[in-house]
């Protein structure tokens, strides 16, 4: 019983080299892009998230942020991964999104020099969660997060929606 | 010795029972190394290993195949399964050592899961084939 050659789709890893933030939720660590985060804070300011039916919706949704005139819907990193309660002290501003997310906690920027396809056997939610998977120091492997997919399309419109109908309704 | 017109097959032990991949399909048994975990919802994904570079998803098939009460698995048996029209490896633990055989498929009786691809006539003992790609897809449908 020799080793095969690759498999297709297990060959299937990415080279590009990438600058990643490897935070942490629940004891499980976590790679994202650095390109994708904007600012990196405590959870000062954060205010409880209520907008009527949509906290029912998106549950994970936890808290909401003004910044510099901006709303940012911070969602719950444990509650996206289906993990239990976390501990975060830490919010993740994401570029380009009114999204940010609550963390445990960040530990350090580092490059990862390949990307690996999360194996297909793989089939339920984390499809979306991941965009591959990382190995760093060629024994530890890290999931790299799609960060599109803490908050998607169609919930950001729904929120921004809710968003318009509440100041509406105050400035009425 | 393989008679001719027999394929041959990895034996492995899941407890007391015993069950067939065909040998083609395998490409290693391994040590037990250290298993990775991160968040997933797919069922009987324990999580992966790293082997020789490549990133080897872990499936316990002893849930489905002897139920909760399985001994503790001492090897991973790297076995390549399809997925989508491609072929992946996949780990599977087992309980103890595995053997290379080859016997003449017994006749199904009709009544084995999907998963069970065929009987190999070992003696008295009936060792069922399983097909990996269709037990794991029939445990964790998409």
């Amino acid at each position: 019983m020799k080793g095969s050659p690759k498999t297709r789709s297990q060959a299937a890893t990415a080279q590009a080299r990438e600058d990643v933030i490897v935070f942490a939720v629940c004891g499980f660590r976590f790679a994202i892009a650095a390109a994708a985060v904007k600012e990196i804070r405590g959870m000062e300011g954060l205010q409880a998230f209520n907008l009527g039916g949509i906290n029912s919706r998106i549950a994970k949704l936890a808290y909401t942020l003004e910044r510099a005139g901006t709303t940012y819907f911070v969602v719950d990193a444990a509650r996206h991964f289906c993990l239990a309660q976390a501990q975060p002290s830490r919010v993740m501003i994401l570029r380009n999104s009114p999204t940010a997310v609550l963390v445990d906690s960040t530990d350090r920027i580092m490059e990862i020099s390949a990307l690996h396809a999360l194996p297909r056997v793989f089939t339920h939610e984390e499809r979306g969660w991941y965009r591959g998977l990382a190995v760093v120091n060629g024994v530890v492997v890290m999931p790299v997060v799609n960060h599109h997919a803490f908050l998607n399309k169609s919930e950001l419109e729904a929120l921004r929606a809710g968003l318009e109908r509440v100041r509406g309704a105050v400035t009425v | 010795m393989i008679a001719e017109g027999d394929k041959a097959y990895v034996l492995f032990p899941l407890g007391e029972k015993r069950f067939a991949l065909p040998a083609e399909a395998v490409t290693e048994l391994a040590r037990p190394d250290s298993l990775q975990t991160f968040p997933h919802r797919t069922p009987l994904l324990t999580g992966v290993l790293v082997r020789r570079g490549r990133i080897v998803p872990v499936c316990d098939v002893a849930q489905v195949l002897v139920g909760p009460a399985a001994p503790p698995r001492k090897f991973y048996l790297i076995a390549k399964c399809k997925f989508d029209s491609r072929h992946e490896l996949t780990a599977v633990p087992v309980t103890g050592e595995c053997e290379l055989a080859s016997a003449a498929r017994a006749p199904l009786t009709g009544n084995e899961p999907r998963y069970i691809d065929g009987l190999l006539a070992m003696g008295d003992e009936r060792v069922a084939i399983v097909a990996l790609d269709k037990l794991i897809s029939a445990e964790a449908p998409a």
